[in-house]
């Protein structure tokens, strides 16, 4: 059944605080396209337009409300010099970081910002599928954070060893990568995407509140507040447990913020006055769970987070794993469609 | 707060340009300017490029070439968010009044209630363009205006569509003379998104009887506005609120004539940016106080470059005057591209440019102001004054561009290429605009060029 609003009109309505006429459904649908699509992983993420092809088609078939630009996190570091192999049915994967050791690295942070590797792949994707579609879906390219691309640009041993033993060098880091991580978004801008900033190594299974605090919140706090130059409205997500930094997740300037391992009924009463809540349907039930769980689990969620005073969106906790059944990511798009209704249209008045 | 920053030299840049100059601007600058003035909110800053609309859909500006001035940049933040700033407009209560089918008085009078916000659906006629999208244009099909009718169906989409701007607390629409497609348009929201004060438009007056008669009428539909505008707000209007109405629409409309002067007979200034400036006079993009200050800051860009001898259009350009807005801004980007430049124009809003008599009472002023619309009477009298300034500004050729579908133009396009070739012994070039696409389509590029071709033969 055709429906009122496009996504565009309804990610327009949720950004300005005006009611939708239903919750926007985002399974973080990545490289997952590619699987349901047919198509070889490698050719997917080292091809942008067989990427947007991808993404085009997935989205059309489980009928959600976004494109996803994204193959993995590394797509920064790589273009400051990390090297990657691609396997050929698998993401690519870090062989060699930039540098062995954060000693080596702290000498040439100064230096002026290339970015290479596979940047010129995203840039494809995002134009293809903006070209294609970006009057009816927002085009959101994933944006690793400058916490995220740093770990990968020096042997993490050595730059987790540095969070706790040099942390002035491995700030003189996330400064560079912070630098390269905003040129990346300016030519995403330019391509006609919405970036989303993902910051996954951040995670509370990596460090604690007050690492966070002091080594990933500035990073993400200065790529947002570049982004707001454009008023943009900036999505960041976080995997895994967040339940430490969730009063913290305000202060990065984000206006959605998405939460994986974590009670979604403690984030919303927490921030949900201050930012619109996405998540945070667990990646492992939507995998190996079935279709009826999964259905009547989504219900349940969506009931609970459509009432987030800001605004909400349904979503998985993070990216749809590459197996994950057809049956039970469209069960996951059913509960959510079922539950997701809102009055509309109505007004509402700014308090 | 003096903030260091200065236009570089007057030029028209692309898409991917303007972000290069975006660079440069300082985050203070992008703090200053806000919508709905005095208020200060995050949410209405405005001073943004054209890579965050083209992001949010507005996918057309990447096809466009700009003016490269602050003043430029601020016009198209001002006017690419006009559907949110609606939307914060009924956020913070104020009242939002949608007004149809005039163009130009109806907002005069909305806009002197204090708290009230006027704005045109009609005027979402331009968002298929702007996104390249067919989203209204269906929706509109859907509800039973196909592509049979203009593209001004694109309002009725929009109004049911609940995401464009808010569900307006009053709609009046002007109804009589008026265009046919725009009427249906009227009805159709009549019938099922809102209660309609309907507002009877006479035709123009062919002598003094005719205009005394016209305007009395006028005056008393205005008078049953008022009343509901009254009900709607609680303020009762007075003549001294009127009064100041009128001298805040002069104020616009006395800024833009010399506006048009500066652009059209001295090329400081695109035409694609005049042509919003143009249309500016219609509702001030739904904030009166802060286009105001957007208008006003484009001037002061004309006359300085004007005094510098900045020119945007080359002075040897071809002349061309263009009648009937051209819907596809891309057509005004293309012209100049050619190496041509406007010198006159006639976008069917007369009744929104003339200054409205200040010595009059106010009702009976607005009212005269209606009486010189573009659609309301003969095509010779809607031609007069771009006839004059075709003729001082030496124009050598003209432009007609009708609306593929559009009823009044299928007939007057062809009325009005004859009349002007009788006048003005110049070539006119005629043709509908087709949908909105990414690009112009080959034939019409084929007729400009060929059409510009001729003009430069006959130098």
């Amino acid at each position: 059944m055709s429906e009122l609003l496009t996504p565009r009109e309804r990610f327009g309505l949720l950004v300005i605080d005006e009611v939708q006429d239903r919750v926007p459904i985002f399974p973080l649908l990545t490289s997952h396209a590619a699987v349901v699509t047919g198509v070889r992983l490698r050719d997917y993420y080292t091809n942008g337009e067989v990427l947007a092809r991808c993404q085009l088609q997935a989205r059309e078939f489980y009928q959600t409300d976004f494109i996803s630009i994204f193959s993995e996190v590394g797509i920064v570091a790589e273009a400051l010099g990390s090297e990657f192999v691609y396997p050929e049915d698998d993401l690519p994967v870090l062989s060699s970081p930039r540098w062995t050791e954060l000693e080596r690295a702290v000498p040439e942070c100064g230096a002026e910002i290339k970015l290479g590797g596979r940047v010129k792949v995203y840039l494809d994707a995002i134009n293809y599928a903006w070209e294609a579609c970006a009057d009816i879906v927002p085009v959101l390219a994933y944006v690793p954070a400058p916490f995220t691309t740093a770990q990968q640009l020096v042997e993490p041993e050595s730059f987790l060893l540095g969070l706790l033993e040099k942390p002035e060098m491995v700030k003189v880091l996330l400064d560079y990568s912070t630098r390269a991580v905003q040129e990346f978004c300016r030519l995403l801008i330019r391509a006609g995407a919405l970036p989303i900033i993902v910051d996954p190594l951040a995670s509370g299974s990596v460090l604690s509140p007050e690492q966070y605090r002091e080594f990933a919140l500035p990073g993400e706090r200065e790529i947002i507040k570049f982004l707001h130059r454009y008023d943009l409205d900036v999505v960041l997500h976080i995997c895994g447990d967040t339940s430490g930094i969730v009063t913290l997740l305000p202060e990065t300037g984000a206006d959605l913020v998405s939460v994986d391992l974590v009670d979604l009924g403690m984030v919303i009463k927490t921030i949900g006055q201050e930012v619109r809540v996405i998540g945070n349907f667990h990646t492992s039930d939507l995998w190996l769970s079935n279709p009826e769980d999964i259905y009547e689990r989504v219900v349940a969620m969506v009931k609970q987070g459509k009432n987030c005073p800001r605004g909400y969106v349904a979503a998985t906790g993070c990216e749809v794993p590459l197996a994950t059944p057809v049956a039970n990511l469209r069960a996951f798009v059913a509960g959510a469609r079922e539950a997701s209704g809102y009055q509309f249209p109505i007004l509402r008045q700014r308090e | 707060m003096v903030i260091d920053y200065q236009d570089p030299p007057a030029r028209r840049v692309t898409f991917d340009e303007w972000d290069d100059l975006f660079a440069r601007i300082p985050d203070e600058l992008i703090e200053q300017f806000h919508y709905f003035p005095p208020n200060q909110e995050p949410w209405s800053k405005y001073l943004f490029p054209p890579q965050t609309f083209a992001i949010y859909g507005a996918r057309h500006l990447r096809r466009l070439k700009f003016d490269n001035s602050l003043a430029a940049l601020r016009l198209w933040g001002f006017v690419q968010n006009e559907g949110e700033r609606l939307f914060r407009a009924r956020q913070i209560r104020r009242k939002v009044v949608a007004v149809m089918g005039d163009l130009g008085p109806l907002a005069v009078i909305v806009n002197s209630f204090p708290g009230c916000v006027a704005f045109y659906p009609d005027c979402w006629w331009w968002t298929p363009f702007a996104m390249e999208s067919k989203v209204l244009l269906n929706k509109a099909e859907e509800l039973g205006m196909g592509e049979a009718s203009c593209f001004s169906r694109a309002a009725l989409g929009a109004f049911a569509k609940h995401s464009y701007f808010p569900d307006p607390d009053l709609v009046i629409a002007a109804t009589g003379a008026s265009c046919d497609d725009y009427s249906a348009v009227e009805s159709l929201v009549a019938g099922r998104y809102s209660d309609v004060l309907w507002v009877e438009t006479p035709r123009r007056p062919v002598n003094e009887d005719e205009a005394d008669r016209f305007e009395q009428l006028l005056v008393a539909e205005y008078q049953q506005v008022l009343k509901a505008l009254a009900d709607l707000t609680g303020t009762e209007m007075t003549e001294a609120l009127l009064s100041d109405g009128i001298r805040r629409a002069n104020r616009i409309r006395q800024a833009t004539e010399q506006l048009k002067t500066l652009a059209y007979q001295d090329g400081v200034l695109p035409a694609l940016e005049m042509m919003v400036v143009e249309f500016g006079c219609l509702h001030y993009y739904s904030d009166l106080t802060e286009w105001t200050g957007v208008v006003e800051h484009l001037l002061q860009t004309a006359q300085k470059r004007k005094e510098r001898g900045e020119r945007v259009v080359p002075e040897d350009a071809l002349r061309l005057g263009w009648i009937t807005p051209p819907a596809d801004p891309l057509l005004l980007t293309y012209v100049e591209d050619r190496g041509a430049r406007l010198v006159s124009t006639e976008y069917v809003i007369n009744q929104a440019l003339v200054l409205i008599e200040e010595t009059l009472p106010p009702l009976r002023a607005i009212a005269r102001s209606l009486l010189a619309a573009s659609l309301i009477g003969s095509s010779r009298s809607r031609l007069a004054g771009f006839l004059r300034e075709a003729v001082e500004r030496e124009a050598e050729g003209v432009v007609v561009s009708g609306l593929l579908g559009g009823s009044h133009c299928a007939m007057e396009s062809r009325l009005i290429a004859d009349y002007i070739k009788s006048r003005l012994s110049i070539p006119v070039l005629e043709f509908d605009v087709a949908p909105p696409n990414k690009a112009i389509d080959r034939q019409t590029r084929t007729r400009i060029d060929a059409f510009l071709e001729l003009l430069r033969s006959r130098r």
